[in-house]
């Protein structure tokens, strides 16, 4: 084992991976929910898998947890092979999206059940309980029954149940899927300092890339049952592999075109929109005349009345909806050929002296290190 | 050599393990007790009626010859349909299962949509209420409305009291009296499918079809009546299947001239001693379910998942 | 719409006088002092006593009981069994056969069913007696039951299951810690309909039962083709007093629970 604790293990070769998913398959008929699926995940990440519902994100979960059973490959947790171990043997817990608490027991019995069934001693068992509920801090509602519970306490109730047993590896369900906006958001912050308190390896299953984004030390985008990207969350926002992924998390603006060529300013696309040549500074590596694309975040356009004091990467275009969303506003800008863009702006200002309005003519310009080039 | 020793071949296991076991036990006696009774009926319904314990011919019986000589006919058969009688008991079961199948559901309906729109802490009440008499004898309930219904019973003793008659009304022992007794029982079986179905319909449905012009009695037929079918549909097998067999009603209540099958059946069985008759009135009745049976199933199943 | 319209209250008044007018009658006329239903002469309890004198319902009643009491209690058990594999077990060989064997019973005709049921024991050479009438009443009541419990399983969290095997607990141990006592009330509720319909059965127990094994509705329809008489009002009385404060006693604990367990 190496002492030295790096933040980014997967760049690590001397890292060896605490669990491994190896050419996994799983097929319901002719259905195939996993498609040769092969991942690493290090010990005390904090992995997401991020896609969009029936993409197999949840199935790869439940075979991590022993619900069903793969048609091919294998999966690894530190170096044991556990493909063939039922559900409740093994070191792994999970946290359900629909919380699943016994309804009929209390608070300190539901987070007491797992260690029942490890028939650990008494004192032993009252002690994690405590320690459980107030890391939750639920000490208060011990007596409760699930049904007297609000949404939050509940999802804070199946977390202490799912950590109580201390597992290797905690899987985690949409587990904030069913709070309103405001609590998620909160709980966001106390899953992580949780994760970090106790150095568990957590797994999360959710379609909310903003959470992804949040909470993960990584994230693994999932459509069709195959991985198309993992990465870090600034890799997967700022440098996305290709139009999927980039349209998956967040905004963008995608340009289509034909690859022209490369100078000292970057790679030329020859874009449909506007008939000339824009620029972004990535370099590829492809033959002249193939079709390329240029991915570009709202908040990367600039967006002004006055022409830009630049000669290239500039569209015109008219305003036709304004998003007014406090801290920022949302432009929706018409090109020439009708079609349609999206810039985001800061509101720097209280009242702006020049204050774009609905019909203005403006200019959009961006720089060419913003612009990422996908080849599909 | 301790137990775990014992070897236990693979097949046995894979036969013997826990959820085999478990869909063999209640599936063993259904098939037992269920199906093959009515292999049992098929059969004796193509023996001949004998004067003996049991009182029919064995369909098998080994003489002097190697081969068994199969004693299988369709007299009894033959005789159904040659006798006029139990035709007739046929059709006027379906006659009155079809009338009073519509009557409950009228009634049913009205009663179940009322208890549905009522204020919801009331709702359960009156649908314990409903239930409550469904819980208690068939026998007894059908047995108090001999009180009231008969000549000197306290409906005409009512009725003559306030001067609305002044001769008594016949209606024990006619086809009114079953029609009163089968609505009667029946109305609980008809009513719980339509309030289960109509308590969960959106009401933001109705609003939406008032909102865009509908009227009240059109949103009515337009949208709240087929969107209450599956309701309707499991009422209607609930109370049409049974009633088609049905004895109790027709027996306490009916007159002599009141023919339905079920007791047309009870009869062969009980006073005629003729089971084979009495066998093949079941097989023809089954026949004539089957297909409703099947139905009933399919939007049980449906629901259910 | 919270208010009740003109035509809700009328078809629920009308409705429910329908429904208890004859049992109320029923019942009123079993306090008569007159041998005559129709004409109220008085107060008495005199056919209570004329009942408690009657050695062949005593006996009839008892049969009823013992038969309503076992055969619920198997029905149960197998219903319970059926409604599970029916909901969890997914698909197997004969299921639709299975589901057709469950639902079949509960509308198929009486008769029919009693038939049927009489001609297997005779060709089983099993003689009819209490243990024929209980097996036959177990075989349509295990469907009552089965249907309960599988309506209960569709808004059964299957979660709750696989946290509990991912809390290391074992299959037939998560059934019996999590599984059936949430379920319990719907058990309890089969049971109770079991019992009920046991206790109320004349048709498949006529055809099913043999010397010494009248139950209490043979009994009462022996009595009824006799006449009107006030005591099998009084009978009738009792029954229909035993089995509401039974309905009334389960339907409150079935309340308070669902209280307990708002939440699943």
């Amino acid at each position: 084992m190496t002492e030295t604790t790096t933040t980014e293990p997967w760049l690590d070769s001397n890292q060896k991976p605490y669990i491994q998913i190896e050419s996994v398959t799983k097929k319901f008929g002719d259905f195939t929910a996993i498609d040769n699926l092969s991942l690493d995940i290090y010990k005390n990440e904090f992995f997401s898998l991020l896609g969009p519902s029936g993409c197999g994100k949840t199935t790869l979960l439940r075979m991590l947890a022993g619900f069903e059973r793969f048609t091919e490959g294998r999966v690894l947790v530190d170096g044991e092979d556990i493909s063939e171990i039922p559900p409740h043997l093994r070191p792994i817990n999970m946290m359900f999206q629909s919380y699943a608490l016994f309804p009929h027991m209390t608070v300190e019995k539901n987070i007491a059940f797992g260690l029942k069934q490890d028939k650990l001693p008494d004192n032993i068992i009252n002690q994690r309980v405590e320690e459980m509920l107030e890391l939750v801090e639920l000490t208060d509602f011990a007596k409760r029954k699930p049904g007297q519970l609000s949404g939050g306490q509940s999802q804070r109730v199946a977390l202490a149940r799912s950590l109580a047993k201390q597992p290797k590896l905690l899987l985690l369900d949409e587990p904030l899927g069913a709070l309103d906006k405001r609590l998620r958001e909160q709980t966001q912050f106390e899953l992580m300092d949780i994760q970090e308190k106790l150095e568990v390896t957590f797994v999360i299953v959710t379609h909310d890339q903003e959470e992804a984004m949040t909470v993960s030390s990584r994230i693994g985008v999932m459509d069709s049952g195959k991985l198309i990207q993992v990465a870090t969350p600034t890799q997967i926002y700022e440098a996305p592999i290709n139009r999927e992924v980039a349209d998956f998390i967040g905004d963008v603006n995608i340009f289509k075109g034909i690859y022209k060529g490369q100078d000292e300013t970057g790679t030329q696309l020859l874009s449909e929109d506007s008939k000339s040549i824009i620029y972004a500074t990535q370099k590829v590596d492809v033959p002249v005349g193939n079709r390329i694309w240029f991915a570009l975040r709202p908040e990367k356009l600039e967006i002004t009345r006055k022409l830009p004091e630049v000669d290239f990467n500039i569209l015109k275009g008219k305003i036709e909806d304004i998003g007014y969303g406090g801290s920022f506003s949302t432009y929706h800008v018409k090109l020439e050929n009708g079609r349609q863009l999206t810039a985001i702006r800061a509101n720097r200002e209280r009242t702006a002296e020049h204050h774009l309005t609905w019909g203005d003519e403006v200019y959009l310009h961006w720089a060419p290190h913003s612009a990422v080039v996908l080849l599909s | 050599m301790s137990i775990k020793e014992i070897q236990i071949p693979a097949f046995l296991k894979r036969t013997f393990n826990g959820r085999n076991v478990a869909i063999s036990i209640p599936y063993l006696w259904l098939l037992l007790l269920f199906l093959f009774p009515f292999v049992i009926v098929l059969k004796i319904s193509l023996a001949q009626p004998v004067i003996a314990m049991p009182p029919y011919t064995p369909l098998f019986s080994w003489g002097d010859s190697l081969w068994p000589k199969i004693q299988a006919g369709l007299d009894s058969y033959l005789f159904l349909f040659s006798d006029s009688l139990y035709i007739k008991a046929y059709l006027s079961s379906i006659k009155i299962a079809t009338i009073s199948t519509v009557l409950t559901l009228i009634i049913g309906y009205a009663i179940a949509y009322s208890i549905a729109r009522a204020p919801t802490r009331w709702r359960g009440i009156l649908l314990m209420l409903v239930i409550l008499p469904f819980w208690t004898s068939f026998l007894i309930r059908v047995y108090a409305w001999i009180g009231i219904l008969k000549t000197e019973g306290l409906l005409n003793l009512a009725l003559m009291t306030l001067g609305v008659i002044e001769k008594p009304l016949i209606i024990m022992n006619t086809d009114l009296a079953v029609y009163i007794g089968i609505v009667y029982s029946y109305l609980p079986f008809m009513i719980l499918p339509l309030y289960a179905n109509l308590e969960k319909m959106d009401m933001n449905l109705l609003e939406a079809a008032a909102d865009l012009g509908c009227r009240p009695f059109k949103t009515f037929w337009t949208v709240t009546i087929p969107l209450s079918l599956p309701g309707i549909l499991a009422g209607c097998f609930l109370v049409f299947i049974p009633v088609i067999g049905e004895f109790v009603i027709p027996d306490l209540l009916g007159g002599t001239k009141t023919l339905m099958i079920g007791k047309v059946l009870w009869g062969e069985f009980f006073y005629n001693r003729d089971w084979p008759v009495a066998s093949a009135v079941a097989i023809i009745m089954l026949l004539l379910l089957i297909v409703p049976i099947i139905l009933y199933q399919k939007s049980q199943e449906k629901a259910i998942s | 719409m919270t208010r009740f319209s003109k035509f809700n209250v009328s078809a629920i008044i009308i409705g429910f006088t329908f429904l208890y007018l004859p049992i109320i009658l029923l019942i009123l006329f079993s306090f008569n002092e007159s041998r005559l239903v129709t004409v109220w002469a008085g107060f008495s309890t005199k056919w209570y006593v004329e009942l408690m004198q009657n050695q062949g319902i005593k006996d009839a009643a008892w049969v009823t009981f013992k038969v309503a009491f076992i055969s619920s209690s198997v029905a149960t058990f197998l219903g319970t069994i059926a409604g599970l594999v029916m909901t969890r077990f997914g698909k197997f060989r004969g299921r639709t056969l299975f589901s057709g064997m469950i639902y079949a019973p509960m509308v198929m005709p009486e008769v029919i069913l009693g038939l049927s049921t009489l001609l297997t024991f005779i060709t089983l050479a099993i003689d009819r007696g209490v243990l024929t009438v209980t097996l036959a009443h177990i075989t349509f009541s295990m469907c009552y039951v089965s249907v309960i419990i599988q309506s209960r399983m569709s808004s059964y969290d299957d979660s709750i299951n696989e946290a509990a095997l991912d809390l290391g607990c074992t299959p037939f141990r998560t059934f019996l810690l999590i599984t059936f006592p949430i379920i319990l009330p719907a058990v309890v509720s089969g049971w109770l309909l079991s019992f009920t319909m046991s206790l109320d059965d004349l048709v498949i127990a006529s055809f099913t039962s043999g010397p010494g094994s009248t139950t209490l509705p043979m009994k009462i329809y022996s009595m009824v083709r006799l006449g009107v008489t006030p005591e099998i009002n009084a009978v009738s009385t009792i029954l229909v007093g035993l089995v509401t404060a039974g309905v009334i006693t389960a339907s409150l604990i079935g309340k308070r629970q669902r209280q307990q367990l708002a939440q699943s």
